[in-house]
């Protein structure tokens, strides 16, 4: 195909946005490597077309759109006083934001609560973690103790013992059972001989006793409400 | 159905709230032709004005089936300046527009530090010295195209022309811009 400068020209933005044919490409690119005149525009076009589309627009002034309102929809009554406060913290009476404060809330009173911290009385040495994790462990342990202690406090659970104990103590310990020669002897024994004769229940048979106990109650609970 | 559109529909139902939102998304596009084409934020700003009034009022008419808002929104405001530059065209004849042109660009840069921005924004402010010296025709084709980022279907829609006459105009106006840049000492990488 023959190509020239007045070609390369009029063609130069289809070459640009590659909408030339095959063949018009290669003619052009045939023509601007040995034309320099024609190789500098079309370097030159194609770097400005480059440049000024990666141009950002251009901030509108601030007070046109209000402006454009203002005339179109009337001017707008502008908020004074506590009725601007009363606009700006309308946001907080959302119930997502409420809920959202009310969580956050909650969060710090445990983290304190669990972490044995009196934010009246808080040390800057509180608040070193291995302090922290200390009054967490003692805590927690204390919880547990107190809890243990109100469920087996409860009279319930203890009706519960006092009737499963006589049942419970020969299926746990028959060996333990006092031999009949034993009886003879006088009943009146000192502490120790007590805990070497009759041991007192495992851990396990507390804890079992307890829960058996926890569960009872909240079933009993349950029922009630 | 286009988000543009929908807003279009509930104006013309009178909600103002969607008047509102259709004004926040379209004023920097406005604002940024007619500051093109007339290189004065001033005029722009006055012409954005007048252009959200004619589409204000003329809101009914647009149908979706006839174009993308945006592009009838370009035309109307093609329109607006066309006739403002036939207005002031004796105003122009007394005064050079390059002395009457405040320098936007220039006082963002100021206000930025020298980097990017500030090269961006000085490039800016040269194509826009340039395009006050291209002719109305080839300029609007050029701000359309490449500034405004339209297709040549879209800007052949608000030209009102022929396909031949968009392609040619686009091509003749990129090459004397790139002409008065080498000129004014500004080579593009």
């Amino acid at each position: 195909m023959d190509w020239n400068c007045t070609l390369t020209e009029e063609r130069l933005s289809e070459h640009l946005e590659g909408s030339l044919s095959h063949g018009e490409r290669a003619a052009f690119a045939g023509h601007i490597a040995s034309c320099v005149r024609c190789r500098q525009l079309v370097a030159n076009v194609g770097g400005l077309v480059n440049q000024i589309r990666q141009l950002a627009w251009i901030e509108e002034p601030p007070q046109l759109a209000p402006k454009i309102l203002d005339a179109t929809l009337g001017p707008r009554v502008s908020k004074r006083g506590w009725e601007w406060w009363v606009d700006r913290i309308s946001v907080l009476w959302q119930p997502r934001f409420a809920m959202g404060v009310a969580t956050a809330a909650a969060s710090v009173v445990i983290i304190f609560h669990t972490a044995g911290l009196t934010p009246t009385k808080l040390k800057k040495a509180d608040l070193s973690p291995s302090n922290i994790f200390r009054a967490a462990n003692r805590q927690a342990h204390l919880t547990y103790a107190r809890g243990a202690k109100f469920v087996n406090d409860l009279r319930v659970v203890y009706e519960i013992q006092s009737r499963l104990q006589p049942e419970a103590s020969p299926a746990v310990n028959p060996i333990q059972k006092p031999a009949p020669q034993d009886q003879s002897e006088p009943t009146l024994r000192s502490p120790e001989q007590k805990s070497q004769t009759e041991p007192r229940p495992g851990r396990s048979q507390v804890r079992s006793g307890s829960m058996l106990a926890f569960v009872v109650t909240n079933m009993f609970t349950r029922s009630l409400t | 159905m286009e988000p543009d559109a929908q807003l279009v529909q509930q104006c013309v139902r009178g909600n103002g709230p969607a008047w509102e939102e259709l004004v926040r998304r379209h004023t920097r596009r406005v604002f940024n032709l007619c500051y093109r084409f007339t290189g004065n934020p001033t005029e722009a700003e006055d012409l954005s004005q007048e252009v959200f009034l004619r589409i204000y009022r003329t809101l009914a008419s647009y149908r979706s089936s006839q174009g993308a808002f945006p592009t009838w929104l370009t035309s109307v405001t093609r329109n607006l300046l066309v006739d403002h530059y036939r207005r002031t065209r004796r105003d122009r004849l007394t005064d050079s527009l390059e002395d009457a042109m405040p320098k936007l660009e220039e006082k963002h840069s100021a206000a930025r530090t020298p980097d990017r921005l500030a090269q961006a924004s000085e490039l800016s402010a040269q194509l826009q010295r340039a395009l006050a010296r291209l002719s109305p025709e080839l300029r609007e084709a050029v701000i359309l195209r490449d500034l405004q980022g339209l297709e040549y279907n879209e800007v052949q829609a608000v030209l009102q022309v022929p396909e031949g006459t968009v392609k040619s105009r686009i091509n003749r106006g990129r090459i004397e811009l790139a002409r008065i840049l080498d000129e004014i000492g500004v080579r593009p990488d």
